[in-house]
């Protein structure tokens, strides 16, 4: 096993730049690294013991691959194989191809690596190889999108590179599990750079527009996977060192809510998706012991959801109102959107049921409410008019990529079959209806705009100073670390 | 005090990507920055001593830690392609927004 992880995790690359020689072999090539992916991630849950590698000596390399880290490759696969899928036809150079198969491999690279230097690699590869795939329309506009992100995620990376020497120099090593007794200012750094990368909380608004902006499978990309390489390690850092769970905890809680308040309010329906994405990553850091169920479910569903709206006539909700979409279209907007609201069959009300299983006493009826908003913004997808259009054709690519993800999401039902209890079962159909009543009855009918200002460059650079301190005072007086 | 100057940079860097108005500005506040982040590097390695540990010839005390220094070996190429990849973007920006001013450029591609 420890080769073919090695193997494994070096392949995205030399296929990177493979695919640079060999341009007519890109999507094949890529498509194949993808499912190289699942093969592993199908070994990895099969395998009894976790994986712990320590290359070279105690100054090297760590890897450690188990369960967890099983799920989020697998999201990882499924979302890169329906992305390839959907862009087969559309004339993608293999620029394009090569910069998402070496996205894939360093977000690979995140889900196994256990200390922070290879952490540190990988994140900021992700950052590269994702803002030449935002730019890759080469408008000014995609541009400005991918420069911002690229600022603010080195910056973030910046911070977190002086808390890892700081962690190196209590403990002459960059294990994860040297959180543990090193000082407050070191773990403070590290996990603001990772909230930053993860769009976790107020250092996560820089999201909605990136995600927004970008391309619809670049979207899927970084919806589906790609926040998740920013609150893996915090996941991870949760399980290995038990002090740093109730602040994952707080702030899923939180970032929860933020998401869900802003996307109600919301009338572009991409930037909808986005906002709900930060919604979402609070409910996988809720409960970091069933965190990776909730990131498949997550990344699946958002994935679909993407490729489907980059596929309508405009992103303006009130003009879709006005003109009816073809019902092919309708049909997996509606059915990505039951699923994300935690409808039965899919894994999303799996997914929800186990997190709610897992979650604190004071966290579950916050995390309720949550749904219920999730249920009420997903409403509005679900209630657009639709007619039978025969012009319509859509490429044969999205119903292949449809095909691979919600055929998983019902598939992946599997994990946790007894979530399927009558009182599960009656209370999520309960929140998909009051979701649905509440939308036509209230959310409709109110236009109310949040001010926009938060998600502003100076204003992001600005917020991370301030969440900056606030850890420092959460870290220093309220955990034992 | 080495360690509050090194500080002193990094918080000085980040300052400047907060307070400087210009793209150009800002970037360049970044490097000073991660310079910082670098110089810190250096310093966390000199702890043990500043003698550069080759194999072969053996110092008789007082070496400095290689780990960080190869570490932030890696940092510093990552940093400045980082840093190039940013300037080509700036370039490009630069035909449409000449004086690249955050602030405006925020509001021209703001929907």
């Amino acid at each position: 096993m420890t080769d073919t992880t090695i193997f494994w995790v070096a392949l995205p690359f030399f296929v990177g730049f493979t695919v640079y020689l060999l341009p007519q072999t890109a999507r094949l090539l890529t498509l194949a690294v993808a499912l190289a992916s699942l093969v592993y991630a199908g070994a990895l849950f099969v395998q009894p013991e976790p994986l712990d590698l320590r290359l070279l000596d105690s100054f090297g390399v760590t890897l450690l691959a188990d369960q967890l880290s099983a799920y989020f490759i697998l999201t990882n696969a499924l979302v890169t194989a329906a992305v390839i899928l959907y862009c087969w036809d559309t004339g993608k150079t293999a620029f394009f191809y090569a910069q998402t198969v070496i996205l894939h491999g360093s977000i690979n690279a995140t889900f196994v690596c256990a200390d922070f230097i290879s952490l540190y690699v990988a994140l900021e590869v992700i950052g590269i190889a994702a803002f030449l795939l935002i730019a890759y329309p080469r408008q000014d506009r995609t541009l400005w999108v991918a420069l911002r992100y690229l600022f603010i995620s080195n910056t973030a990376m910046l911070f977190y590179l002086v808390g890892a020497v700081l962690v190196y120099q209590t403990h002459q090593s960059f294990a994860f599990t040297g959180l543990r007794g090193a000082p407050t200012e070191a773990v403070v750094l590290i996990v603001l750079g990772l909230l930053v990368k993860g769009g976790v909380f107020v250092s996560g608004l820089w999201l909605p527009l990136t995600h927004a902006e970008a391309e619809s499978p670049v979207s899927a990309l970084m919806s589906g996977v790609l926040v998740k390489a920013g609150v893996f390690p915090l996941v991870r850092f949760a399980l290995l060192v038990e002090e740093l769970d109730p602040l994952l905890r707080l702030f899923g809680v939180a970032t929860a809510v933020l998401g869900v308040v802003y996307a109600l309010v919301e009338t572009d329906a991409k930037r909808v998706l986005a906002l709900s994405t930060v919604s979402q990553v609070g409910w996988v850091m809720a409960a970091p012991p069933v965190a990776g169920v909730y990131a498949l479910a997550h990344g699946l569903v958002k994935g679909a959801l993407f490729l489907t709206v980059g596929n309508l006539p405009s992103r303006n909700l009130a003009v879709l109102q006005q003109r009816p979409m073809a019902t092919s279209l309708w049909l997996p907007l509606t059915v990505g959107s039951l699923a994300i609201a935690g409808c039965p069959l899919f894994l999303g009300f799996g997914a929800k049921a186990l997190t709610l299983e897992y979650v604190l006493p004071w966290q579950g009826s916050i995390l309720g409410l949550a749904a219920l908003g999730t249920a009420v913004i997903y409403a509005k997808f679900m209630v657009l008019p639709h007619q039978h259009d025969e012009k319509f054709v859509a490429s044969p690519g999205l119903w292949t990529a449809l095909a691979v993800l919600l055929g998983s999401l019902i598939l992946a039902n599997v994990v946790y079959l007894e979530a399927y209890t009558g009182p599960k079962l009656l209370t999520a159909l309960a929140t998909i209806g009051g979701g649905l009543a509440i939308h036509q009855l209230l959310v409709k009918r109110v236009k109310f705009v949040l001010p926009r200002a938060l998600e502003d460059f100076e204003h992001l650079i600005g917020g991370m100073s301030l969440t900056l301190v606030v850890l420092f005072w959460m870290v220093w007086s309220w955990l034992a670390i | 005090m080495l360690h509050a100057c090194v500080y002193a940079t990094i918080l000085l860097g980040f300052f400047g990507i907060i307070f400087k108005e210009n793209l150009v500005m800002k970037i360049i506040a970044m490097d000073v920055m991660s310079t910082g982040a670098i110089a810190l590097f250096v310093l966390v390695a000199a702890r043990t001593g500043v003698r550069t540990p080759i194999v072969g010839i053996l110092p008789e005390e007082g070496y400095a830690d290689p780990v960080p220094q190869a570490v932030i070996l890696t940092a510093i190429v990552i940093g400045f392609s980082i840093q190039a990849l940013m300037l080509v973007g700036v370039m490009k920006l630069a035909r449409d927004n000449p004086t690249l001013e955050t602030r405006a450029i925020e509001e021209e591609y703001r929907s």
